[in-house]
């Protein structure tokens, strides 16, 4: 599809038109303290900060809140009335969102549609256009390009935002949701420009990124699967708390608990709620049994769920290589320093090495 | 750095020992370590970045820890405030721990900061702490150390907290809770939290509801406070895990505060000074309870 080009004047005009035709923009926003951004809906433009920190969690509660209502129940004289949720949800704009983070989303379409097409999240899919901003690399724990992405990936974007000269963004238009909002708005888009300064952005933060872990997270799978008892997996997660931060601050994580909530003698509410495998009863058995029963196996289910399952499944990582969990562990474990072992291991690429 | 290897290097040769749980260095800063061999006591460090606390791999429910076999834990004093509270509370026998004291000049906010302690760069924490050295140990490691940068903003923010109308406190903390996501990472990652069935997690019946709403964030929050009441070692590692960044050793902070100006109690690392709230004691102030 077509490129545009978006001045920075011209986006502050498109959040505000967006706005004030009663459409949600999420974008990286300010909070109270100053050294944090986090999405969150925005007010005016002013608020976003796209070229700010890295937002310690990802958007993904927009798509999967982290507690959420799927139905209403009341008993009745005769028996139980069921009272469904609506599952339209009112127009979204994500604006300025990371490559890794909306790659994540068109990741979790597989699962989220797979057995059973989960409305709740296609509901707010379809509600949804996604906006993404190429990221100039963030630190050390960024590692998209060793998962087959990279900081200017497309996946997952309606339209991909690049820097180009001065305070423009080369707008790449890659979906016919894009190509709507382009035409709904169009007085805000100009003819192309700047390709050489985008291009010289793009080649930039891959080589920053690259850099970080020169592997192929994409042919990790088969060792995987074929060492379930290696050695490595009993000393991995020695530090780890099963805290499960990792997974909440994660693109891609999306385990959910479901429970049924009281709200009177009659009358009650069924939920869903995030929960994740490193927490120690995820799995206990209505026996008292855990198939998982300590750190070193629930963290070898995160690893390899996200390199060995879901590829397998679905044929694509559940992971972007955002860094987060390394970024939020209150322990220090850190995902690119054991994907550089387990690729030692396998003999996949070159990797940076451990510590140890 | 030399006297802590050898002495973990011995322990683990000679056999005292199967573990030793110290610090090392990670991709993103200082990390706990465990280190089982003679030769790789030269992974640990300590140093201003020894953030976390690692009394909190000392409790029972870490099995894949417990099951190396005994442990050497290299402490500084507030992490030997909280293997006081686990000898305490019936959790580990003294015995069964080797403690590996370090004397400590304060730490640093979070592991992947420099080294170097300033009013900006200090732990909240060691801004008010008086425990240059444990006294609870069976080695003591490094020379005498400096006092931390002195901070107070933390005590100054309950200050102010509390000068507000109770309705203000609680919109603060409504907002507050409202991020929570009910992850409890802040439970998981401290080492007083070590009950083997958390009356959070209980669903026969339910009494604190796992959703995130404001009914159950505050029902969570209010529980694990209290039942931290007089035990938290304000070691700020249920701040730090948080992953939305709730504030919450104001709340702990402030109860410690209230625990000592009501019954003159202050976590040390004495396991025979128990918390008022596990004590029973037949001249108590309040005579509902004798
Ligand atoms: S890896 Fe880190 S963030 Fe994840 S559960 Fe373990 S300690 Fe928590
Ligand atoms: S596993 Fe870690 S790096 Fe991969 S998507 Fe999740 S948070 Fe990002
Ligand atoms: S609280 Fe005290 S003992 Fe603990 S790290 Fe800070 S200065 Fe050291
Ligand atoms: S409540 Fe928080 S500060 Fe207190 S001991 Fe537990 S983790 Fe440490
Ligand atoms: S760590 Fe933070 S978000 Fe998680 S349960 Fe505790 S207060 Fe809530």
């Amino acid at each position: 599809m077509s490129t545009r080009i978006l001045t920075k004047a011209d986006l502050a005009g498109l959040v505000a038109d967006l706005l004030s035709a009663g459409t949600r923009v999420v974008a990286p926003a300010r909070v109270d303290n100053p050294q944090v951004a986090a999405y969150r809906p925005i007010a005016s433009f002013d608020e976003a900060r796209l070229d700010g920190p890295l937002p310690p969690r990802s958007p993904k509660e927009f798509f999967l809140p982290p507690t959420e209502v799927l139905l209403r129940w009341q008993k009745k004289k005769d028996g139980i009335e069921l009272q469904e949720v609506a599952t339209e949800h009112p127009k979204q704009v994500i604006l300025g969102a990371r490559p890794c983070d909306v790659a994540a989303v068109e990741i979790l379409d597989k699962v989220m549609g797979w057995d059973y097409r989960d409305e709740l999240w296609f509901g707010r899919r379809e509600a949804t256009t996604i906006v993404s901003l190429a990221c100039r690399g963030v630190d050390k724990s960024c590692f998209c390009t060793a998962v087959g992405s990279g900081p200017d990936a497309q996946k997952g974007a309606d339209i991909l935002l690049v820097p180009s000269d001065g305070d423009a963004y080369l707008a790449q238009i890659l979906t016919p949701k894009g190509q709507a909002l382009v035409e709904a708005h169009a007085q805000r888009f100009g003819e192309a420009s700047g390709a050489e300064a985008a291009k010289s952005f793009r080649e930039a933060a891959t080589r920053k990124v690259a850099s970080n872990l020169p592997i192929e997270a994409t042919k990790l799978s088969g060792w995987l699967a074929d060492n379930y008892e290696h050695e490595l997996w009993k000393r991995l997660a020695m530090r780890c708390h099963g805290c499960g931060a990792c997974a909440a601050v994660c693109p891609t994580c999306h385990c959910f608990d479901i429970v049924d909530e009281p709200e009177g003698i009659d009358r009650g509410v069924r939920r869903r709620n995030w929960d994740t495998c490193q927490a120690g009863k995820f799995t206990v058995h209505a026996s008292g049994h855990n198939p998982r029963g300590t750190q070193n196996e629930r963290f070898r289910q995160r690893v390899l769920h996200k390199f060995s399952i879901y590829p397998k499944r679905f044929g694509e990582l559940l992971c972007t290589g955002c860094g987060r969990c390394a970024r939020a562990c209150p322990a220090g474990m850190d995902l690119p320093e054991i994907l550089g072992q387990i690729a030692k291991l396998a003999g996949a690429g070159v990797p940076t090495g451990g510590t140890k | 750095m030399k006297e802590l290897r050898q002495i973990a290097a011995k322990l683990l040769t000679d056999g005292a020992v199967k573990v030793v749980i110290g610090w090392e260095e990670g991709p993103r800063g200082a990390r706990a370590a465990f280190v089982t061999r003679p030769e790789d006591a030269e992974r640990l460090i300590f140093d201003a970045r020894c953030v976390q606390n690692l009394a909190t791999y000392l409790s029972p429910r870490r099995r894949h820890v417990v099951g190396l076999g005994k442990a050497a834990v290299v402490a500084k004093p507030c992490d030997a405030k909280a293997i006081a509270g686990l000898i305490r509370e019936s959790q580990v026998k003294r015995e069964d721990v080797v403690i590996l004291g370090v004397r400590c000049g304060g730490v640093v906010r979070e592991p992947t900061m420099p080294a170097s302690l300033t009013a900006e760069t200090v732990a909240d924490r060691c801004g008010i702490c008086e425990t240059r050295e444990p006294t609870l140990y069976d080695h003591l490691i490094g020379e005498p150390q400096p006092e931390p940068p002195r901070v107070t903003r933390r005590e100054e923010q309950i200050a102010a907290l509390m000068q507000k109308t109770p309705q203000e406190r609680f919109a603060f903390w409504s907002q507050q809770l409202e991020r929570c996501i009910r992850c409890h990472a802040c439970r998981e990652v401290c080492p007083m939290c070590f009950c083997e069935q958390c009356v959070a997690d209980k669903t026969r019946p339910v009494w604190i509801e796992s959703s995130s709403h404001p009914r159950a964030n505050f029902a969570w929050q209010m529980t694990r406070v209290m039942h931290q009441a007089g035990r938290c070692v304000d070691c700020g590692e249920c701040e730090r895990a948080c992953p939305v960044g709730i504030p919450l050793n104001l709340l702990t902070r402030y109860t410690a505060q209230s625990v000592e100006k009501r019954f003159g109690h202050k976590p040390s690392d004495d396991p025979s000074i128990a918390a008022p709230i596990g004590t029973f004691r037949s001249d108590d102030s309040q005579e509902f309870i004798r």
